[in-house]
């Protein structure tokens, strides 16, 4: 293999193929167990495999693909192994073709060419062509729902049980429309604050993050870290590649871009084995690795963590962060059970609590589909939301959509009724009975209609400012639209611009405060606001 | 298969659309139905190229037509073969699949695209875009069930790269794909200067109506914007309607009444809907249904009118969908129209027209508060002797007195209705706001003052 006498070693072995003598002779430009000293700068990111093979010399001679390559290419001694291994008889697998072998091995290796990978990839532990194809016939012969190895069945359910409809485990469960709306105005401001949070907390972190992140150097770049981690960073990682003989992590092999990676690595479920319980959220651009993903057993034990620190801390750019790593951990492990809908659940409800709904949105999107493989959670309540959430974007035809789904079981509920009732209530314009639905929403649903029910009111006051004559006493106001107070009812017409309007008045020994009516004020107003509706960046 | 080719050439040397449209169409014809199978043994995957361009070129009856354009039609024959030879596997049983032959066909549209915009394929032919894009569409719609029906185990999971973990892409993606190519198409329709005698833009309409098909079947209506703002933009000097065939005439507004219709712009849409309803053949009931489903719901809304018995018997489905509600609104009564909007919902829901018609109960409202008005009578009593010596309209009616209303008319109904008196006030309001009554309310009074000028209920006399 590694012939001391110099001589090129396909020369040596006798490959065959043409012998041309070369006008150049080959040197191997670097000692086979040098130290482990970092490649070069320019050599990023993939210096290291050069220490373990030997850098063949300029030769034209090919391995036993059968493509005659027009350029001159190199073919490295381990991937001669390589393709001598796959055509041994001893490695031939009986249900795989050979002419389908040689096909995969032709394409993995020009690709690997094409890609100047040919010193890169770990040829050694490399699947065999024939390996690769039976692992994807058993792949799709199982539908993809291959639980990974270390799947737990979920236990029965005791976690569903404290989300019994119409408590709200993660939240004091809201007594009244009041508390709902002070928290409400409250949660808007925090919002403002959070959505610069949610920026990537590594940029505000302290570098102690650094060591938790080494083999993966596209996180790496974007850390930009000083000189003297990345030489840390990569001296471990090549320490850890050495000794890592399995050939899933081992081609995981740091890419700068975000091509997938070569045909050796199939994109199956990955198994995960990072321990820790919590993980930062970074968008994949790349296959992940296993050591950063949590397996399910883990997640488990991180759900808890965050309920309670969602409870104690209500820090929703952290809270938020984490969950949508949850989710990536269990997209990529691809674990779909109850398990799974619960924490989209959760995150659903509380991205609502905040006002979030871009990001509920997302939740709800992916429930959706959940939800049709039975895979229990709570889709009636969730069904609820998406009809409120589909009044508030005004979205005529998902609402059609929405209502040529209903089943019947669907209407029983009470959730569902209730957002049905809201529905027509204001398809025909019953502000009275609307309002008395908003001073009760099952679940969560106080939450979306908060979102509307500012154009809604706007909408009744147009209409009593045309109907009613001379003029409509606030109390009136008060309890038809469902403010809390008085005072609250006249804020807002004021908001509206119209204080002008609100007047005391003492009658029968009886003082009140009426609203003159018969002015354009609110019918604008309603307008403006119908006009515009805001969805958050999110479809 | 050397049929296929002489009517080809018989086309060419005619400059007979149509007939150069039909040479396209992979399908068995009538008068020939193994056309298919014929044509699939023409050649094989190694010669056809070669086969082809004997026939297209070569053979001596063949027609003489420039060299790019002969080139071009090469092309396209190749691609329509692939194609047929698939489909005669699929209609044999041996294998073959929708999938691929959707590709190949999609190869065939693209050449034809390139011809027009490159090659001058002469105007007169452009019917052939039109069958191209037809049978594109189907082809489309077989592959993606074929997909469907394919991939319907744990297909779920998101490959790869995301972050969550259903896979929400499309599961029409070969439809999709297809209104992309026939966007394709419309545009080459019409970027055609040259003179409107010898222009392109004749094709224009009847491609336009296979992508707002395609854009209704994909659920994807935001899209028929772009179509529109192409067709009807002021720069484009596109022929007027009036000019193109009466069926593609038809069609198109068709369509375009029904997006109106979806957007809530319910005079628009009757204006569209109108004009295809009249274009529209005597005997063509099943188009002359579809169009009055979309076509009475919006002038109901638009002008308050009821669609009359005589039209509602011509079209039997129609008549079981609407005249429960026509009935119940009519006389006013709210539990019977209820009962009959729930009754149709699922029909009605599947037409797109369930949240429309649910505005009419309005309507219905209306009538009977109407009836109410109308039996409230003030009886002027003689000064002297206290006889009653006539009636007069009363204009103030009491809110109580629409209440009973309210539940007079419920009170057949399976539930006793639950109704307070500010909803019923609520009720009245709206009634107001929305113009179908005319007057005020005092609440201090509880009484509802309605127009002394005969028209309390603007519309119908009173």
């Amino acid at each position: 293999m590694y012939s001391a006498s110099g001589a090129p070693p396909w020369l040596s072995n006798g490959y065959g193929h043409h012998t041309a003598q070369h006008a150049y002779i080959p040197v191997q430009t670097r000692n086979p167990y040098a130290s482990s000293l970092p490649p070069p700068p320019t050599y990023i990111p993939q210096p290291l495999n050069h220490t373990l093979r030997t850098p063949s010399a300029p030769g034209t001679s090919s391995p036993a693909s059968s493509d005659s390559a027009k350029q001159k290419v190199e073919w490295p001694q381990t991937v001669r192994d390589y393709v001598n291994r796959c055509f041994a008889a001893e490695t031939q697998i009986p249900g795989v073709a050979r002419e389908e072998m040689e096909k995969r091995l032709k394409d993995v290796i020009t690709d690997a060419a094409k890609r100047n990978m040919l010193y890169t990839y770990q040829w050694d532990a490399m699947l065999l062509p024939q390996q690769m194809i039976a692992e994807e016939r058993k792949r799709a012969a199982l539908g993809l729902q291959a639980l990974p190895p270390n799947f737990v069945p979920p236990p029965p359910p005791q976690l569903p049980l404290s989300y019994a409809p119409g408590t709200n485990p993660v939240l004091p469960a809201h007594s009244g429309s009041e508390t709902l709306r002070k928290r409400k105005s409250s949660e808007m401001s925090v919002d403002m604050d959070n959505n610069n949070q949610s920026q990537p907390p590594w940029r505000t972190k302290k570098g102690g993050s650094l060591e938790d992140r080494m083999s993966a150097p596209d996180k790496r770049q974007r850390t930009e870290p000083g000189p003297t981690s990345s030489k840390l960073n990569s001296t471990l990682e090549h320490r850890r590649r050495r000794f890592d003989l399995d050939g899933r992590s081992g081609s995981n092999s740091p890419r700068k871009h975000a091509s997938p990676p070569a045909p050796a690595e199939p994109l199956g479920p990955v198994i995960g084995r990072c321990q820790k319980l919590e993980k930062n959220y970074f968008r994949l651009t790349a296959a992940p690795n296993p050591d950063h993903v949590r397996p399910l057993d883990i997640l488990k034990q991180t759900l808890d963590l965050l309920k309670k620190k969602w409870k104690e801390q209500g820090n929703y750019g952290y809270i938020c962060d984490q969950f949508k790593s949850m989710r990536q951990d269990l997209t990529v492990q691809h674990i779909k059970n109850e398990f799974t809908t619960n924490v989209y659940e959760i995150h659903a409800r509380i991205a609502l609590e905040k006002g979030d709904l871009g990001e509920y949105n997302q939740c709800q999107t992916q429930l959706k589909t959940l939800y049709a493989q039975n895979l229990g959670g709570h889709p009636t309540e969730f069904l609820a939301y998406r009809i409120l959430y589909f009044i508030y974007t005004c979205n005529r035809t998902g609402m059609n959509d929405v209502l040529s789904e209903l089943t019947q079981t669907d209407r029983q509920s009470k959730a569902v009724k209730h957002a049905l009732a809201v529905r027509s209530a204001l398809a025909l314009g019953n502000y009275h009975q609307f309002f008395k639905l908003y001073l009760d929403p099952p679940n969560m649903g106080a939450y979306l209609m908060d979102m509307f029910i500012g154009r809604e009111r706007l909408a009744a006051l147009a209409t009593i400012s045309k109907v009613y004559k001379p003029a409509i006493k606030l109390r009136f106001i008060t309890e038809e639209l469902a403010f809390e107070t008085d005072a609250e009812a006249a804020q807002f017409i004021v908001d509206h611009g119209g204080q002008e309007l609100l007047k005391e008045v003492k009658k029968d020994g009886d003082d009140f405060v009426q609203m003159a009516t018969g002015n354009r004020l609110f019918e604008d107003a309603k307008n403006a606001a119908f006009s515009s509706v805001d969805i958050k960046g999110q479809i | 298969m050397s049929i296929l080719f002489s009517n080809f050439h018989e086309a060419q040397r005619i400059g007979d659309g149509p007939a150069l449209a039909s040479c396209l169409a992979p399908v068995n014809s009538v008068s020939d139905p193994k056309r298919l199978w014929s044509f699939s043994q023409l050649s094989n995957y190694q010669t056809v190229e070669a086969d082809i361009r004997y026939h297209v070129i070569q053979d001596r009856n063949a027609v003489k037509l420039p060299k790019q354009e002969a080139n071009q039609w090469v092309q396209i024959f190749v691609c329509l073969w692939k194609c047929i030879k698939e489909l005669a596997s699929i209609e044999s049983g041996r294998g073959g699949d929708w999938n691929t032959a959707y590709k190949v066909y999609k190869d065939l549209c693209n050449n034809l695209i390139r011809g027009y915009q490159s090659f001058n394929f002469p105007a007169w032919s452009v019917p052939c875009m039109y069958t191209a894009g037809k049978y594109l569409r189907i082809l489309a719609i077989k592959a993606d069930a074929e997909a469907a029906h394919a991939a319907s185990n744990g297909n779920g999971f998101a490959a790869g790269m995301t972050d969550d973990i259903a896979d929400t892409s499309e599961k029409n993606e070969k439809l999709q794909d297809a209104a992309r190519t026939l966007q394709l198409m419309v545009a080459a329709c019409r970027t055609d200067d040259s003179d409107l005698s010898e222009s392109r833009k004749w094709g224009v309409i009847s491609v336009a109506n296979l992508l707002f098909k395609t854009y209704f079947k994909i659920n994807n209506l935001a899209l028929t914007k772009h179509v529109i703002a192409m067709l009807e933009s002021p720069g484009t000097n596109l022929p007027p309607l009036e000019a193109f065939p009466k069926a593609q005439r038809c069609t198109y507004s068709y369509y375009r009444g029904v997006l109106e219709f979806l957007k809530e712009n319910y005079a628009a849409a009757e204006g569209h809907l109108s004009d295809a309803l009249s274009i529209c053949h005597q005997n063509a009931t099943r188009n002359r249904e579809q169009i009055l489903t979309y076509l009475i719901p919006a002038h109901m809304l638009t002008s308050q009118q009821l669609p009359n018995r005589a039209l509602l018997s011509q079209l039997p489905a129609l008549e079981r969908l609407f005249l429960p509600l026509c009935t119940a609104i009519k006389s006013g009564e709210l539990s019977a129209f209820d009962k009959a909007l729930s009754d149709a919902e699922v029909e009605l829901v599947n037409r797109r027209i369930y949240l429309t018609l649910e505005r009419s109960r309005d309507l219905c409202m209306r009538n009977l508060f109407r009836k109410v008005f109308l039996n409230a009578w003030d009886e002027t009593k003689d000064p002297a002797t206290g006889e009653v010596i006539g009636k007069s309209r009363r204009t103030r009616i009491r809110v109580s007195e629409f209440e009973y209303g309210i539940r007079a008319a419920y009170k057949d109904a399976a539930e006793p209705i639950v109704v307070d008196r500010d909803e019923v006030e609520c009720f009245v309001a709206n009634m107001i706001y929305k113009g179908y009554m005319r007057g005020y309310i005092s609440r201090e009074h509880a009484i509802c003052v309605l127009s002394k000028k005969n028209d309390a209920f603007p519309g119908t006399g009173t």
